[in-house]
Protein backbone atom coordinates (compact mmCIF):
# COMPACT_ATOMS: atom_id res chain seq x y z
CA UNK A 1 0.00 0.00 0.00
CA UNK A 2 1.08 3.35 -1.05
CA UNK A 3 1.42 6.08 1.75
CA UNK A 4 -0.06 9.13 1.47
CA UNK A 5 2.89 11.76 2.03
CA UNK A 6 2.79 13.91 4.85
CA UNK A 7 1.41 17.39 3.80
CA UNK A 8 3.59 20.24 3.87
CA UNK A 9 1.97 23.29 5.65
CA UNK A 10 3.56 26.56 4.51
CA UNK A 11 5.29 28.38 7.17
CA UNK A 12 4.75 32.13 5.73
CA UNK A 13 1.99 34.56 5.56
CA UNK A 14 0.84 35.12 2.16
CA UNK A 15 1.35 38.36 1.02
CA UNK A 16 0.96 38.56 -2.24
CA UNK A 17 -2.01 40.67 -2.41
CA UNK A 18 -0.51 43.51 0.21
CA UNK A 19 0.56 45.22 -3.04
CA UNK A 20 -3.08 45.23 -4.76
CA UNK A 21 -4.65 46.32 -1.35
CA UNK A 22 -2.27 49.53 -0.51
CA UNK A 23 -2.79 50.45 -4.21
CA UNK A 24 -6.13 50.47 -3.90
CA UNK A 25 -5.76 52.45 -0.82
CA UNK A 26 -3.62 55.05 -2.32
CA UNK A 27 -6.05 55.35 -5.23
CA UNK A 28 -8.98 56.48 -2.84
CA UNK A 29 -6.61 58.90 -1.13
CA UNK A 30 -5.46 60.06 -4.13
CA UNK A 31 -9.39 60.55 -5.27
CA UNK A 32 -10.71 62.09 -2.59
CA UNK A 33 -7.67 64.46 -1.29
CA UNK A 34 -8.46 68.42 -1.86
CA UNK A 35 -5.86 70.94 -0.86
CA UNK A 36 -7.19 73.77 1.28
CA UNK A 37 -6.28 77.11 -0.01
CA UNK A 38 -7.13 78.90 3.16
CA UNK A 39 -5.60 76.89 6.30
CA UNK A 40 -6.39 79.81 8.96
CA UNK A 41 -7.34 78.63 12.50
CA UNK A 42 -10.55 79.71 13.55
CA UNK A 43 -13.40 78.48 15.77
CA UNK A 44 -16.14 78.36 13.14
CA UNK A 45 -19.94 78.26 14.31
CA UNK A 46 -21.95 75.43 14.03
CA UNK A 47 -25.30 75.11 12.51
CA UNK A 48 -27.61 72.27 11.67
CA UNK A 49 -28.26 73.17 8.21
CA UNK A 50 -25.30 72.96 5.93
CA UNK A 51 -24.44 72.68 1.91
CA UNK A 52 -21.88 71.46 0.23
CA UNK A 53 -19.60 74.15 -1.10
CA UNK A 54 -18.53 74.10 -4.49
CA UNK A 55 -14.75 73.09 -4.79
CA UNK A 56 -14.08 76.40 -6.74
CA UNK A 57 -14.98 78.78 -4.51
CA UNK A 58 -12.57 82.17 -2.99
CA UNK A 59 -12.15 82.67 0.68
CA UNK A 60 -12.37 85.18 3.09
CA UNK A 61 -11.10 84.36 6.50
CA UNK A 62 -11.41 86.41 9.14
CA UNK A 63 -9.38 85.26 12.92
CA UNK A 64 -11.15 86.75 16.26
CA UNK A 65 -8.64 89.51 16.37
CA UNK A 66 -9.71 90.42 12.88
CA UNK A 67 -6.90 89.35 10.51
CA UNK A 68 -8.51 89.21 7.01
CA UNK A 69 -7.18 86.68 5.06
CA UNK A 70 -8.36 85.88 1.25
CA UNK A 71 -7.63 83.41 -1.51
CA UNK A 72 -9.51 83.39 -5.17
CA UNK A 73 -9.05 79.34 -4.56
CA UNK A 74 -6.53 78.75 -7.10
CA UNK A 75 -3.37 79.68 -4.77
CA UNK A 76 -2.95 79.69 -1.31
CA UNK A 77 -4.64 82.57 0.97
CA UNK A 78 -2.63 85.90 1.72
CA UNK A 79 -3.07 88.13 4.47
CA UNK A 80 -4.91 91.73 3.50
CA UNK A 81 -4.88 94.94 5.14
CA UNK A 82 -8.76 96.18 6.14
CA UNK A 83 -11.55 95.59 4.24
CA UNK A 84 -10.96 97.94 1.81
CA UNK A 85 -8.16 95.45 0.23
CA UNK A 86 -11.09 92.93 0.42
CA UNK A 87 -12.97 94.52 -2.28
CA UNK A 88 -10.47 95.17 -4.54
CA UNK A 89 -9.70 91.32 -4.77
CA UNK A 90 -13.19 90.33 -4.57
CA UNK A 91 -13.56 92.52 -7.47
CA UNK A 92 -10.70 91.27 -9.55
CA UNK A 93 -11.91 87.57 -8.29
CA UNK A 94 -15.64 88.33 -9.83
CA UNK A 95 -13.72 90.27 -13.19
CA UNK A 96 -12.16 87.00 -13.75
CA UNK A 97 -14.07 84.31 -12.53
CA UNK A 98 -17.88 85.69 -12.95
CA UNK A 99 -20.09 83.89 -11.01
CA UNK A 100 -17.63 82.35 -8.48
CA UNK A 101 -18.83 82.06 -4.81
CA UNK A 102 -17.63 83.47 -2.30
CA UNK A 103 -16.52 81.30 1.48
CA UNK A 104 -16.58 83.46 4.51
CA UNK A 105 -14.72 81.52 7.02
CA UNK A 106 -14.94 83.47 10.19
CA UNK A 107 -13.94 82.91 14.00
CA UNK A 108 -17.67 82.64 15.74
CA UNK A 109 -16.31 85.06 18.59
CA UNK A 110 -15.26 87.68 16.23
CA UNK A 111 -17.18 91.23 16.33
CA UNK A 112 -20.10 91.53 13.85
CA UNK A 113 -18.32 94.91 12.44
CA UNK A 114 -15.88 93.47 10.48
CA UNK A 115 -17.84 90.78 9.28
CA UNK A 116 -20.18 93.42 8.16
CA UNK A 117 -17.48 95.29 6.27
CA UNK A 118 -16.52 92.06 4.34
CA UNK A 119 -19.71 91.33 3.51
CA UNK A 120 -20.55 95.09 2.49
CA UNK A 121 -17.00 94.55 0.28
CA UNK A 122 -18.17 91.20 -1.60
CA UNK A 123 -21.89 93.27 -1.96
CA UNK A 124 -20.22 96.05 -3.42
CA UNK A 125 -18.03 93.66 -5.76
CA UNK A 126 -21.25 92.38 -7.19
CA UNK A 127 -20.41 88.69 -5.52
CA UNK A 128 -23.22 86.38 -6.32
CA UNK A 129 -23.31 83.82 -3.29
CA UNK A 130 -21.72 83.63 -0.15
CA UNK A 131 -21.10 80.30 2.07
CA UNK A 132 -21.00 80.96 6.16
CA UNK A 133 -18.68 78.41 6.82
CA UNK A 134 -19.78 76.05 9.41
CA UNK A 135 -19.54 73.04 11.37
CA UNK A 136 -22.03 70.52 12.26
CA UNK A 137 -24.17 71.09 15.20
CA UNK A 138 -24.61 67.93 17.13
CA UNK A 139 -28.00 67.05 18.92
CA UNK A 140 -28.99 68.98 22.08
CA UNK A 141 -26.31 70.95 21.53
CA UNK A 142 -26.57 74.97 22.54
CA UNK A 143 -25.46 76.92 20.14
CA UNK A 144 -24.66 79.67 21.92
CA UNK A 145 -22.10 77.49 23.88
CA UNK A 146 -20.78 75.57 20.89
CA UNK A 147 -17.62 76.45 20.08
CA UNK A 148 -16.32 77.61 23.55
CA UNK B 1 35.70 20.69 -11.94
CA UNK B 2 32.15 21.70 -11.97
CA UNK B 3 31.11 24.87 -13.32
CA UNK B 4 28.73 27.06 -11.33
CA UNK B 5 26.04 28.47 -13.78
CA UNK B 6 24.33 31.65 -12.93
CA UNK B 7 20.53 31.76 -12.73
CA UNK B 8 19.04 34.91 -13.46
CA UNK B 9 15.20 35.06 -12.45
CA UNK B 10 12.60 35.67 -14.99
CA UNK B 11 10.40 37.12 -12.76
CA UNK B 12 10.10 41.37 -11.72
CA UNK B 13 11.10 41.71 -8.31
CA UNK B 14 7.91 43.03 -6.50
CA UNK B 15 8.83 42.08 -2.73
CA UNK B 16 9.23 45.82 -2.01
CA UNK B 17 6.40 47.03 -3.63
CA UNK B 18 4.40 46.88 -0.96
CA UNK B 19 6.82 48.81 1.49
CA UNK B 20 6.52 51.74 -1.22
CA UNK B 21 3.14 51.50 -1.00
CA UNK B 22 2.90 51.81 2.50
CA UNK B 23 4.94 54.49 2.68
CA UNK B 24 2.70 56.42 0.05
CA UNK B 25 -0.37 55.71 2.14
CA UNK B 26 1.34 57.37 4.72
CA UNK B 27 2.14 59.70 3.19
CA UNK B 28 -1.30 60.57 2.11
CA UNK B 29 -2.68 60.26 5.59
CA UNK B 30 -0.32 62.50 7.46
CA UNK B 31 -1.19 65.49 4.53
CA UNK B 32 -4.72 64.64 3.84
CA UNK B 33 -6.65 66.76 6.01
CA UNK B 34 -10.62 67.06 6.50
CA UNK B 35 -11.79 70.48 6.02
CA UNK B 36 -15.24 72.03 6.60
CA UNK B 37 -16.88 72.62 3.46
CA UNK B 38 -20.04 72.98 4.51
CA UNK B 39 -22.04 75.81 5.53
CA UNK B 40 -24.80 78.45 4.86
CA UNK B 41 -25.46 79.63 1.56
CA UNK B 42 -26.77 83.63 1.86
CA UNK B 43 -27.61 84.55 -2.11
CA UNK B 44 -26.67 88.58 -2.33
CA UNK B 45 -28.95 91.15 -3.61
CA UNK B 46 -27.43 92.72 -6.84
CA UNK B 47 -27.48 96.07 -6.20
CA UNK B 48 -29.90 98.35 -8.18
CA UNK B 49 -29.31 102.35 -8.45
CA UNK B 50 -32.45 102.65 -6.71
CA UNK B 51 -32.73 100.45 -3.79
CA UNK B 52 -36.27 100.00 -2.60
CA UNK B 53 -37.35 101.12 0.61
CA UNK B 54 -38.81 98.76 3.43
CA UNK B 55 -41.11 100.57 5.67
CA UNK B 56 -40.39 99.19 9.36
CA UNK B 57 -44.48 98.54 10.03
CA UNK B 58 -44.03 95.88 6.42
CA UNK B 59 -41.04 93.88 7.78
CA UNK B 60 -39.47 91.76 10.99
CA UNK B 61 -36.45 92.95 12.71
CA UNK B 62 -34.55 90.51 14.49
CA UNK B 63 -31.76 92.79 16.32
CA UNK B 64 -29.00 91.02 17.65
CA UNK B 65 -27.48 92.72 20.72
CA UNK B 66 -23.68 92.66 22.63
CA UNK B 67 -23.89 89.17 24.33
CA UNK B 68 -26.42 87.37 22.13
CA UNK B 69 -29.66 89.16 23.36
CA UNK B 70 -32.62 88.86 21.07
CA UNK B 71 -35.38 91.35 19.89
CA UNK B 72 -37.79 90.58 18.20
CA UNK B 73 -39.55 94.23 16.45
CA UNK B 74 -38.38 95.31 19.95
CA UNK B 75 -39.65 92.27 22.30
CA UNK B 76 -37.03 90.36 23.94
CA UNK B 77 -36.90 86.11 23.19
CA UNK B 78 -35.21 83.94 23.13
CA UNK B 79 -33.58 81.90 20.01
CA UNK B 80 -35.86 79.02 19.89
CA UNK B 81 -38.96 80.93 20.16
CA UNK B 82 -38.59 83.11 16.94
CA UNK B 83 -40.12 80.88 14.55
CA UNK B 84 -42.58 79.34 16.52
CA UNK B 85 -44.14 82.52 18.91
CA UNK B 86 -43.58 84.92 16.58
CA UNK B 87 -42.26 84.45 12.66
CA UNK B 88 -45.19 82.07 12.78
CA UNK B 89 -47.89 84.25 13.06
CA UNK B 90 -46.90 87.08 11.60
CA UNK B 91 -45.79 85.67 8.05
CA UNK B 92 -48.62 83.61 7.83
CA UNK B 93 -51.13 86.66 7.39
CA UNK B 94 -48.20 87.71 4.93
CA UNK B 95 -45.83 85.09 3.15
CA UNK B 96 -43.86 87.89 1.55
CA UNK B 97 -42.59 90.23 4.77
CA UNK B 98 -39.02 90.10 5.01
CA UNK B 99 -37.10 89.25 7.83
CA UNK B 100 -34.34 91.66 8.75
CA UNK B 101 -31.40 90.71 10.90
CA UNK B 102 -29.66 93.55 12.50
CA UNK B 103 -26.58 92.67 14.86
CA UNK B 104 -24.78 94.89 16.82
CA UNK B 105 -21.39 95.58 15.69
CA UNK B 106 -20.00 94.20 19.05
CA UNK B 107 -22.38 91.46 18.48
CA UNK B 108 -20.52 88.03 18.15
CA UNK B 109 -20.41 86.79 14.68
CA UNK B 110 -21.81 83.13 15.38
CA UNK B 111 -24.60 84.70 17.28
CA UNK B 112 -25.92 86.06 13.79
CA UNK B 113 -24.75 82.61 12.30
CA UNK B 114 -27.21 80.89 14.65
CA UNK B 115 -29.83 83.26 14.18
CA UNK B 116 -29.66 83.08 10.37
CA UNK B 117 -29.72 78.75 10.75
CA UNK B 118 -32.85 78.80 12.81
CA UNK B 119 -34.69 81.06 10.28
CA UNK B 120 -33.22 78.25 7.35
CA UNK B 121 -34.77 75.63 9.84
CA UNK B 122 -38.24 77.38 9.47
CA UNK B 123 -39.85 74.63 6.96
CA UNK B 124 -38.97 72.21 9.27
CA UNK B 125 -40.18 73.66 12.53
CA UNK B 126 -42.90 75.59 11.30
CA UNK B 127 -44.33 74.40 7.61
CA UNK B 128 -42.90 77.28 5.58
CA UNK B 129 -40.25 78.42 4.13
CA UNK B 130 -39.13 82.39 4.91
CA UNK B 131 -38.71 83.79 1.32
CA UNK B 132 -37.34 87.39 2.71
CA UNK B 133 -34.22 87.14 4.67
CA UNK B 134 -31.88 89.95 4.55
CA UNK B 135 -28.58 91.13 6.41
CA UNK B 136 -28.29 94.61 5.32
CA UNK B 137 -25.00 95.95 6.25
CA UNK B 138 -24.33 99.11 8.03
CA UNK B 139 -23.57 100.94 4.96
CA UNK B 140 -26.96 99.70 3.44
CA UNK B 141 -28.45 100.86 6.67
CA UNK B 142 -26.68 104.31 6.66
CA UNK B 143 -27.32 104.92 3.16
CA UNK B 144 -31.47 103.16 2.96
CA UNK B 145 -32.57 102.95 6.76
CA UNK B 146 -35.01 105.68 7.21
Amino acid sequence: MKLKSRSVQNSGIPTASMADIAFLLIIFFMVTISFEVDKTQVTLPTTKIRFEIPKEAAYVSITESGKIRVSSGEEISVVVGSADDVLSFAASVVGTYPGRPFVLKADRGVPYEYVDRVIDSLKQSKAEVIYLLSQQETVGEDPAEAGG
Amino acid sequence: MKLKKDTISDEIPTSSMADIAFLLIIYFMVTTTFAATRGLDFSLPQEEETQPLVEKEESILIEIRPGGAIYVDDNPMELEDILEDYIKEKLEANPTKPVIIRPDPNAEYGHMVDVFDELRQAEEKIGFEIRNVSIPTQREIDMFWY
